[in-house]
């Protein structure tokens, strides 16, 4: 059986916007950027920030108990915050902001989540991960921004393409030390404490990263860096009037460019949502009848054959199974 | 169990094996020379069965209830191709005619429905979509195969002709002297390699009053009001071509009868790729039909 046939969870993309639709769900006002790099100037962009989320493709043969690129802190079985562990692998990218927003103090959120955090105040990991999983209005969130199954590929004994396995690990500060929540190691994992001049947390979260990285082979691991910050969008509009007001133009020209950059990647975000949740049959078919009213649809098909054709021997040349990747 | 042509045999035609390969979505025709034949087995209950004419040997040996399975054409399909499928159950076996006419092709293809649905059903044979009366065996009219079948022969006993025209078919094996037998299935096209950026472009460009006809269909929240330039960012969109790619793997495991009905196409739609594009475009000419005609390039 599959992940999702036994869990209900499905397979989601793992993409800012995907994760900042969700954090709209919960009722938190924070958003997830895609980061692209650690330096002060980048991160400062970024504040106030909460956590940094680790996401990277598993590479085969990788030492499945303690991982490839260990990490250099302590496991915390005493860790007071809330972590809890992976227990169905659709659910990982979910699981992940979950062990963020849980240990970000004073965070407003809707009413299921912060029941769902205080009902499993002193829970082991284990059992929050279960209670986590088994929350069904949380699963139906998280599948919102997977593709519907109106053509439910489940029943139909398709064989399995080979799914990559991306995994999701955040650092964030907690009671002075910085923290690092893996869903699949068996504790939270302590690093050094950190002092709150400068960069603060952020100062000891890079070092942290950048040794991780550094230990993987060149070329054998794909990782992105994900921020969860607050939305700067609700104080935008206000500080560029306060601007305005103080005859600052320079200040209000970079805001109101900020501001303009993040409206259109919010667009681009909807619009990418938007194509998500939709059941896009009805447009193949209308595509597929307009091109047989134009009476194009057969000289396409007789070219796909040919492309087919070509492919299917190209592939025996080399010896490798069909229809893995069409 | 080697099958034998007796009084038992009920009908019998030359025809091959297709199947989905291991691994694999794809409907493939497997060269082997064969046979379909229904019989009445010893245990009193109907048997359709597939024969290896080189061989000899029956490699497949269905029992059939009466009316729980039928054998239909895949109608739009380019090759002479069958699908055996079963009320009970999910199962489909899928075969090719493999004389070289398809001139008795409906013919042995309603015989069998025939008796599928009933063992005592009247075979009927020499009627419409035959016009020869010789059984076709081999493209170059060989002296050695048997006279014509008698015509509607009544109750479920094979003629002595009959009998004769199966013993042929059946021992000729590979003796098909210059004879054409008919081509495998040709390979199917994959969707995703029909609806390219590529050949939708100019299929806007050239045809804009059909952008329109999109707008139904596109995602009900959009952020911004339907538009040429939004189904151009659909259509190369991962999502967009995402969902092609699992609506193809979803069409070639045949089973999609019930969800091209609520598309207005046939069920027969259902049974594959190249019969869903032929159904497109038959509901694309009609409908071009009614409304006036139209330029086509």
């Amino acid at each position: 059986m599959s992940d999702e046939e036994q869990s209900g969870w499905q397979l989601t993309e793992s993409d800012p916007g995907v994760f900042t639709e969700l954090l709209k769900t919960l009722g938190v006002p924070l958003i997830v950027d895609d980061l692209y790099s650690l330096d002060s100037d980048s991160l400062a962009n970024l504040q106030p920030l909460h956590a940094l989320i680790f996401l990277f493709k598993w590479v085969a043969s990788g030492d499945s108990e303690s991982g490839p690129g260990s990490s250099s802190g302590t496991y915390d079985p005493d860790f007071q915050g809330f972590f809890a562990h992976q227990v169905v692998n659709n659910a990982c990218a979910t699981l992940a902001v979950l062990n963020a927003l849980g240990n970000i103090p004073s965070l407003p959120t809707g009413p299921q989540l912060g029941e769902l955090v205080s009902f499993s105040t002193g829970m082991d990991p284990q059992t929050r991960g279960l209670v986590i999983t088994s929350a069904d209005w949380l699963r139906e969130a998280h599948n919102t921004l997977s593709p519907p199954s109106a053509i439910s590929l489940e029943g139909l004994n398709l064989p399995r393409k080979s799914e990559d396995a991306y995994h999701f690990v955040v650092y964030l500060p907690v009671m002075g030390a910085l923290y690092e929540l893996d869903g699949l190691k068996p504790h939270a994992v302590r690093h050094s404490a950190y002092s709150e001049d400068g960069e603060g947390w952020l100062k000891v979260a890079r070092e942290v990263i950048e040794a991780r990285i550094n230990t993987y082979p060149m070329g054998s691991l794909e990782f992105s860096l994900l921020a969860l910050r607050d939305d700067p969008l609700p104080t935008l509009q206000s500080k560029i009037q306060e601007a305005q007001q103080a005859g600052n133009r320079e200040l209000e020209h970079e805001l109101l460019s900020t501001l303009t950059n993040e409206n259109a990647k919010r667009e681009r975000w909807a619009f990418e949502n938007s194509l998500r949740k939709h059941n896009h049959v009805g447009l193949v078919h209308a595509l597929l009848m307009a091109m047989a009213k134009s009476g194009k649809l057969s000289e396409a098909e007789a070219k796909a054959k040919e492309a087919m054709k070509t492919r299917i021997e190209q592939r025996k040349a080399r010896g490798e199974d069909m229809d893995e990747d069409d | 169990m080697p099958a034998s042509v007796t009084n038992d045999t009920l009908l019998a035609f030359k025809a091959g094996r297709a199947f989905r390969r291991d691994g694999s979505n794809v409907v493939e025709a497997d060269p082997a020379k064969g046979a379909i034949l229904l019989t009445n087995g010893d245990d009193g209950l109907l048997h359709f069965i597939w024969k290896n004419r080189e061989t000899d040997v029956s490699e497949e040996d269905l029992i059939i209830f009466p009316t729980d399975a039928t054998f239909t054409k895949v109608d739009q399909s380019n090759g002479r191709v069958y699908v055996l499928k079963f009320s009970s159950s999910n199962q489909r076996h899928f075969f090719w005619m493999q004389d070289a006419s398809s001139a008795r092709d409906e013919e042995f293809a309603n015989n069998v429905n025939g008796v599928l649905q009933d063992p005592e059903h009247p075979l009927q044979w020499g009627t419409s979509g035959s016009s020869s009366s010789a059984p076709p065996a081999q493209a170059s009219s060989s002296s050695t195969t048997s006279t014509t079948p008698a015509a509607a022969a009544p109750g479920f006993q094979a003629t002595p002709e009959q009998l004769d025209y199966l013993q042929t078919l059946l021992r000729a094996g590979g003796a098909t002297t210059g004879a054409a037998e008919a081509a495998a299935p040709e390979l199917e096209a994959s969707l995703v390699d029909i609806l390219t950026p590529a050949n939708l472009t100019p299929l806007f460009t050239n045809h804009p009053e059909l952008v329109p006809t999109l707008f139904p269909y596109l995602p009900p929240d959009l952020p911004m009001p339907p538009s040429a330039e939004v189904v151009q960012r659909i259509i190369h969109s991962p999502q967009f071509r995402a969902a092609v790619a699992s609506f193809d793997q979803a069409l070639r495991t045949g089973l999609l009868g019930n969800l091209v009905r609520q598309l207005g196409l046939p069920e027969e739609a259902g049974l594959g790729i190249a019969p869903f594009l032929r159904a497109v475009q038959a509901k694309a000419d009609r409908e071009n039909r009614e409304a006036g005609g139209m330029d086509t390039d």
